[in-house]
């Protein structure tokens, strides 16, 4: 049913290795080459080149009409994104930090989520808003929350958190294709942690397709974002004992690979889901209820999930509070032994 | 050229339809008389809607009675269908102003099959982008940093277009209108904000919403001009308007504009006033009517149309809306089939799952 526009892979053969932040920058600075309607904005992204450096070097090679900084006031980046689609604009705004989401919020339920259903089709919102998410970084409170589940909530929002700097760069360009507000969160910790491979020229990932990290035949392993890295490292420590884990990388909430899932946890009987957001109301926990909807005489174990604490997020205990390969382990011996 | 920040609103025409001032008129016979007919459609329409609402035929509707001089005259100083507008959801009279046709505003108020809306919005919540009328959203002052953001656009793109965003006083308290006057104004955007002062907020009074001397003040904060104007004189309207959108076009940023109006009806229909303000107060306000005003001022032109020519403008006008009203209703009403629609530009797995749902429901 869905019309998910395929997968336009790359066709040079010319790879260059970026870490993820770098791809991001390479995917802004391509779409803004292709298509004069995109614009970037956002507090500090022009002349600082954003403070995790996504938007280095973009406001000289464009230009401050289609690079600019904003006031500091997320409600009036999202409102103004909100606009400029209206006249027929495709913005991608940065949010700093995902904990300064909120000012905005009223602005991203309200008018960017609603505006293509409320006109029946007459307005729509191509927007992206990219913002650095997740913990990781001894940020404490304000610079390390997940708040992606606040979003899969409201319909009219597509919702994408990539791992790698592949996925990023072809997702992110997606984003900016797609006729849809997107939330684009970016797994800081994941910023400048390794560098991979990426084609120098245009290709797209489409959403709604998981990733297959690891293929194995007894127990499914599903995250996406910054969990990702230490989801494999558990995988990697369960296949040094024997067993055979297979691995998925969800890449985007909304839509989010129904098939891929079903049919990997199908196969193995036995599944642990992987974030870092607080556990109650997580994204993850809607992902449990379509396994168990749809394979229950199937299971050899019930789902088992692994996310953040009901905690505000830590200053001094990052490492107690993130999900790390040790308590992925301890949640698949769960699963295993039952 | 009017004086922004004036200690008394800004008039053209006083209470007798004399002119307050010397001044030179740009508009000519046909023009005033077509005015004249907008604001006797604008308020035809709003009568009549109060018996269409208890004959059960819309369960929401918001007066705009007593405000037609301020949404005229914003109509007329501004260019149709070429400027955008971001209006708020008691423009009546400023939308079938601009444009939009009757029957595509009843049938929003419907809710009907010929609702461009697809019955999705609460009445009063219209869209209309062939006039270049962006989609309402109930969170009030939601729409101030959109407006500033399509005034962005139109800078960006280097049209001379500009957009003009419409509030009631009550929206002035709201974060995100400061948060997008900021925006607009940082930004010089062409931006003309536009607060129609109806001086209640369902029930606050202006006195309690804000401790500011009036609206047109908070200009000052911005570092543009705030110009404070009759908004029961839809000529003193018009020219303010006229000159704010002649000083934004030529690239001077945003400007506000405070009309003092005052809404006669009750805040909408599931509103009781009397529990707020005082009849004696409605009365003065009503004997201040800006339309009564308006033909006085015609009269005093010797261009008042004879009253059985007004009257059958009436007639036409009730003709024109029961037709609307009639062939609207017969379009029939949106079912379960569209209810999946428009919420993405695709229809992603979980929606396709829940769509299968619901039909097998309705079969």
């Amino acid at each position: 049913m869905t019309m998910q526009s395929p997968e336009k892979p790359s066709s040079s053969p010319i790879r260059k290795p970026l870490n993820l932040i770098q791809a991001i920058n390479e995917a802004l600075r391509e779409e803004l080459l292709r298509d004069q309607s995109v614009l970037v904005f956002g507090e500090d992204v022009a002349k600082r080149g954003g403070v995790f450096l996504a938007t280095e070097g973009l406001q000289s090679e464009f230009g401050k009409k289609r690079v600019f900084d904003t006031p500091l006031s997320e409600a009036s980046i999202v409102g103004a994104a909100v606009g400029m689609c209206v006249r027929g604009l495709r913005p991608v705004a940065e949010i700093q930090f995902a904990d300064y989401l909120y000012p905005g919020f009223d602005q991203i339920v309200s008018q960017a989520a609603k505006i293509r259903y409320r006109s029946g089709g007459g307005f729509y919102c191509p927007m992206v808003i990219r913002t650095p998410s997740g913990g990781g970084v001894r940020g404490g409170n304000h610079h390390s929350q997940s708040p992606e589940s606040y979003f899969t909530h409201t319909p009219g929002l597509k919702v994408v958190m990539p791992s790698t700097p592949y996925d990023a760069k072809g997702l992110l360009k997606e984003a900016i294709r797609l006729d849809d507000p997107v939330m684009f969160f970016e797994p800081k910790r994941l910023y400048r942690s390794f560098k991979e491979d990426v084609p120098l020229d245009d290709y797209t990932i489409p959403f709604g397709k998981a990733a297959t990290r690891m293929e194995g035949s007894d127990i499914t392993l599903i995250g996406y974002g910054g969990v990702m890295p230490d989801v494999i490292k558990a995988a990697e420590a369960l296949k040094a004992e024997g067993i055979h884990p297979e691995v998925l990388d969800l890449r985007t909430l909304i839509p989010w690979d129904r098939e891929a899932v079903l049919s990997s946890v199908a196969k193995t009987g036995r599944v642990v889901l992987i974030s870092e957001a607080p556990r109650t109301s997580n994204f993850m926990g809607e992902v449990a209820y379509v396994i168990q909807e749809e394979l229950f005489d199937q299971m050899l174990a019930p789902v088992v999930q692994v996310a953040g604490f009901d905690t505000p997020y830590p200053y001094a205990l990052d490492k107690v509070y993130l999900p790390g390969p040790n308590r992925i382990l301890r949640a698949a011996a769960k699963s295993l032994g039952y | 050229m009017f004086e922004a920040f004036t200690n008394q609103p800004i008039r053209l025409i006083g209470e007798d339809g004399s002119r307050t001032q010397p001044f030179e008129l740009d508009l000519g016979v046909d023009e005033l008389l077509q005015i004249h007919r907008d604001m006797i459609r604008s308020r035809v329409c709003d009568e009549r809607l109060i018996p269409i609402l208890r004959q059960g035929k819309t369960s929401f509707y918001a007066q705009s009675t007593g405000m037609e001089a301020t949404q005229i005259g914003i109509a007329w100083g501004t260019r149709k269908k070429h400027d955008w507008y971001w209006p708020y959801y008691r423009d009546n009279g400023l939308i079938l102003t601009l444009g939009m046709p009757l029957k595509r505003w009843i049938s929003q108020l419907l809710g009907s099959n010929d609702d461009v809306c697809k019955g999705r919005q609460m009445p009063q919540h219209f869209s209309d982008p062939e006039n270049h009328i962006a989609s309402i959203c109930s969170a009030i002052g939601s729409h101030i940093a959109p407006a500033a953001g399509t005034a962005i656009a139109q800078k960006y793109l280097g049209t001379d277009e500009i957009t003009i965003c419409t509030f009631g006083e009550g929206a002035t308290s709201e974060g995100d209108w400061h948060a997008g006057v900021n925006m607009a104004s940082a930004n010089k955007a062409p931006c003309l904000f536009i607060c129609e002062n109806n001086q209640y907020a369902i029930s606050l009074n202006v006195r309690d919403q804000t401790n500011s001397k009036n609206i047109a003040v908070k200009g000052h904060a911005y570092g543009i001009p705030g110009f404070y104007v009759d908004g029961q004189d839809v000529l003193a309207v018009r020219a303010v308007v006229k000159q704010a959108a002649e000083y934004i076009r030529a690239g001077n940023g945003s400007v506000l504009i405070e009309c003092l109006t005052y809404r006669i009806g009750t805040h909408s229909s599931s509103d009781d006033d009397s529990r707020y303000r005082s009849k004696e107060e409605v009365e003065s306000w009503r004997a201040q009517d800006p339309l009564v005003r308006f033909e006085r001022f015609l009269e005093k032109e010797g261009i008042l149309p004879a009253r059985e020519e007004i009257e059958a403008y009436y007639g036409s006008v009730l003709a024109e809306f029961e037709e609307a009203l009639s062939t609207s209703d017969a379009s029939g009403y949106p079912t379960w089939e569209i209810l999946f629609d428009d919420v993405y530009s695709d229809l992603p797995d979980h929606l396709a799952q829940q769509a299968i749902y619901v039909r097998e429901e309705n079969l």
